[in-house]
């Protein structure tokens, strides 16, 4: 077993992991929680995932089914899963990231579990449309008709006018002018502009 | 949807926990290998499993291996308990991370009594605590349509079947799988139950006969099997089914449409062997209700169903309402069984009841399985004694059986109701063991819309919030423990109801309805690609199709009326070419008439020695049978009255061909029909 090709793929594949556990209705510490197990599975099988052809689908699989076996945890009593340290950067705002959280799940709601499902997979973690059938369990067109389906639906979705991600920004920003005294550029904030 | 993308990238996330992962990972290892030989590995896991189990319900042993307790006894299972548990204490849920081989996948068996217990509990925790107790969520009880033709049997909106009568007479889906009815026969035995009332009857003879009848006191709602000289009697005590402050009936969660059926069922078995003296030999109760019963040959199969217990929480607070629901123990939640009034024991051992991954609902659905010639009286006291028993902790109430499988499913209670869960039992003898699971999108109206042809699974499913505004037909095969979809044929009647299905072996004929009846015939005989071949568009709809043979089929339902109005008619259809099925006749009843068959199959009887279909129409308070000669592509039809209002269900026509089947009038033996109606049975003059 390579524990340092283990280490180089799990820092990289982290980040996306655990985004699509938000997506798919954890919060965000939950979130840590299942992508942490997600990537402990993976590495009791790292010989066999590595190998792999389709280890994106694979890994996909591995993070529906605790996301799955995590909502069924308390139940069943099972050990809590070591305490994850806080090692978040703290340019974020925690009642910002629950909004931001929160704001993402109120989207998502409106879809079905299976149209969640593949839409995270397929569109955010940018899995190809086979891998994310393989990871799914269905047939490819199930996952083209599926997304197609998703997609629409989100298009036309008042939730996501919550999100408001420049007005967040730029909250942001101006709280990091006002510290640092580091001007940003007001292109990138063209709604900055417009306000008297 | 770009605000969306801008939040996947705005979310914060931590630097990943390698180190974490890798300790863990480390820990595991060695553990995940603790038996010192390698041979008895199972035994060993197996051993461990079952002391957990005992410890859980029986007991107070922590620290013990289970080694007194008789099912640990075995040598291997203490090996066990000294070499892989050691000093570990009370049951360490990791030790016994392997899960008895009933249950994997889809399904996973708890680990121990208590986590079964806590799954019930918290999963009550979960639901709003409402006016009027137990509630769902606020965004899920809206009633889910797909479910609204229950698996009960008598209650069918829509249906379809097979073509023959069962060995005891009555029409059933499936070939060889018989249904329970209230009439039953032999040939020369013809049995029926009325109330609480059984009566034998001799068919053998010129006339029908009565033999004698036997009261079975508090029996409700009853229907009979018979398998050889044992009647089984499956109905209920009479219990009222229970309702919430909204009318609706209570246990169901989420809230399904599905009528209120008592939550009890009862099962009497009768010893006919002289069917002059019919002998009551055991009663057999249970705390839950009835989805479905089937049999094949001997062996019996109940499909039960028990909801949520009433906790008698009220408009009571949230904090009193927990302690409640925290009160609870196993038996508050797992059905119970008792038989001939003694004491009641649990059915289901914890190690039998399977969780699903998916969010299905807080109700517990219960298979079970016993030989109908053994549950006589020698079995003793244990209720238990003799019965092959099963357990899903969620909804799963449609419930299809084919020869050898069992097929449980339920729409999704976790989101909006777009999706179909199938659970997939093999079946072997009394038995059923666990096969995988599956999903498919689309809603299932009921059974009927499920059949199994060598090992594939046919759908026929409603629409849903899942798939366009249409019918679908979906394949699926068992794959290691997952059921996964093979192929699947959209857009079938295109805003329309599916009213009926037929199954064939490389074939499903498929009725939906708007205001005109399209006639769809699929081709399956590549299960990965269903293939319309055939369309026939007629007005009036059929909710029930019942095929002749090779080349005709009949159509139950209704229509316009030649003489203006709307009301029943039965159609006769060609299907020797099924790119282009045509109708060759229609026989109409007239306004307002109806024809029962298509809301109950059991109520068509075809003869295919004399040609003749006999079906059961009303006519305002009268009820008639209508004989249907079928010849040259035509039918010839002859009305008798025989019933005079709500009887009108219980009429039924049952073929009794006598022991020559096969010779037919040349052995001397003609086919007959025998009538029965509220107050008579008597031969039916078929020709």
């Amino acid at each position: 077993m390579d524990d340092a090709d283990f280490a180089d793929w799990a820092r990289d594949a982290w980040g996306s992991l655990v985004r699509s556990a938000v997506f798919l209705g954890c919060s965000l510490h939950e979130a840590e929680d299942v992508a942490q197990s997600t990537l402990e599975r993976c590495y009791r099988n790292w010989p066999s995932v590595a190998r792999a052809d389709n280890r994106s689908a694979y890994v996909y699989r591995v993070l529906l089914n605790c996301l799955r076996d995590s909502r069924r945890r308390r139940w069943w009593g099972e050990r809590p899963s070591e305490v994850v340290p806080e090692r978040r950067d703290d340019t974020t705002p925690a009642d910002e990231v629950l909004a931001t959280v929160d704001a993402v799940h109120r989207a998502m709601a409106d879809l079905a579990r299976s149209q969640r499902d593949v839409v995270v997979l397929r569109y955010f973690a940018g899995l190809s449309e086979a891998e994310t059938a393989t990871a799914l369990g269905v047939p490819p067109g199930t996952v083209k008709s599926r997304l197609s389906r998703a997609l629409g639906k989100l298009a036309g979705d008042a939730h996501l006018l919550d999100l408001r991600p420049e007005a967040a920004r730029e909250r942001r920003t101006a709280r990091r002018r006002s510290e640092v005294e580091d001007p940003a550029d007001p292109a990138d904030h063209p709604a900055e502009g417009a306000r008297p | 949807m770009t605000d969306l993308e801008n939040a996947w990238d705005d979310l914060p996330v931590s630097t990943a926990p390698i180190d974490a992962v890798l300790r863990a990972g480390r820990r595991d290892e060695p553990r995940r290998r603790p038996v010192p030989r390698p041979g008895l590995r199972t035994a060993t896991a197996f051993g461990a499993v079952a002391a957990a189990f005992v410890a859980g319900v029986v007991v107070a042993d922590p620290g013990g291996s289970g080694g007194d307790v008789p099912s640990a006894a075995s040598g291997p299972a203490s090996g066990a308990g000294a070499g892989g548990q050691a000093g570990a204490g009370p049951i360490d849920a990791e030790s016994l991370a392997i899960t008895p081989a009933a249950f994997h996948g889809e399904l996973q068996a708890p680990t121990s009594c208590g986590a079964l217990l806590e799954h019930y509990q918290d999963r009550a925790e979960d639901l709003r605590i409402g006016p009027v107790g137990l509630r769902d969520r606020s965004d899920l009880p809206r009633p889910l349509p797909a479910l609204s033709a229950p698996a009960l049997d008598s209650a069918e909106l829509v249906g379809t079947t097979g073509s023959y009568a069962s060995d005891t007479g009555t029409t059933v889906q499936e070939a060889g799988v018989d249904e329970p009815d209230a009439v039953k026969t032999d040939g020369d035995l013809l049995v029926r139950i009325r109330g609480s009332e059984l009566t034998t009857y001799d068919v053998g003879g010129p006339e029908v006969e009565e033999l004698a009848s036997l009261d079975l006191d508090d029996l409700h709602d009853g229907e009979l099997l018979l398998a050889g000289d044992t009647v089984v009697v499956i109905g209920n005590d009479g219990s009222p089914p229970r309702y919430d402050a909204a009318g609706l009936p209570l246990g169901s969660f989420p809230r399904t449409t599905t009528p209120a059926v008592p939550e009890q069922t009862r099962v009497v078995t009768v010893d006919v062997t002289d069917p002059a003296a019919p002998r009551e030999v055991r009663t057999v109760d249970y705390d839950a209700g009835l989805i479905t019963a089937r049999q094949h040959g001997e062996a019996i199969r109940l499909v039960l169903r028990k909801g949520v217990p009433d906790l008698g929480l009220g408009r009571r607070a949230r904090r009193v309402a927990e302690q409640r629901i925290a009160a609870t123990t196993l038996d508050d939640w797992l059905p119970r069984v008792s038989v001939d009034g003694g004491e009641d024991r649990r059915l289901l051992e914890c190690d039998r009841v399977a969780v699903p991954r998916a969010d299905t609902g807080l109700v517990t659905m219960a298979v079970v399985g016993f030989d109908a010639g053994t549950a006589d009286g020698g079995a003793g006291a244990d209720p238990t004694a003799g019965l092959d028993t099963l357990g899903l902790a969620g909804e799963a109430s449609m419930a299809y059986e084919s020869t050898d499988h069992l097929y449980l499913a339920a729409n999704d209670a976790d989101y909006s109701a777009g999706t179909t869960h199938v659970y997939d039992f093999a079946l072997d003898g009394r038995g059923a063991s666990y096969v995988g699971a599956g999903e498919a999108e689309g809603t299932l109206r009921d059974r009927w819309s499920m059949d199994e042809t060598d090992g594939v699974l046919r759908l026929a499913l409603g629409a849903s919030s899942e798939t366009g505004n249409w019918n679908s037909i979906v394949t699926m095969r068992a794959r290691g423990d997952e059921l996964v979809e093979l192929g699947r044929l959209e857009r079938l009647g295109v805003g329309e109801d599916i009213t009926a299905v037929r199954w064939f072996d490389g074939l499903a004929l498929l009725v939906t309805f708007r205001q005109i009846d399209p006639l769809y015939a699929v081709d399956l005989t590549d299960a990965r690609t269903p293939r319309l071949i055939g369309e026939l568009k007629i007005p009036g709809f059929s909710s029930y199709l019942h095929p002749l043979g090779t080349q005709r089929l009949v159509g139950v339902g209704e229509g316009p009326q030649p003489s203006g109005g709307w009301g029943a008619q039965l159609g006769l259809f060609d299907v020797t070419d099924l790119t282009s099925p045509d109708r060759l006749d229609v026989v109409s009843y007239g306004p307002r008439s109806r024809a029962l068959a298509g809301r109950d199959p059991r109520q068509l009887t075809w003869l295919p020695q004399q040609r003749v279909v006999l079906s059961v129409i009303t006519r305002g308070r009268a009820v008639y049978v209508s004989r249907l000669q079928l010849g040259a592509g035509r039918m010839r039809n002859e009305m008798t009255r025989v019933e005079w209002g709500s009887d009108a269900d219980v009429v039924r026509l049952v073929p009794v061909v006598g022991d020559d089947s096969a010779g037919g009038a040349i052995g001397g033996q003609v086919p007959r029909a025998v009538l029965v109606t509220g107050e008579d049975v008597r031969f039916f003059d078929v020709d």
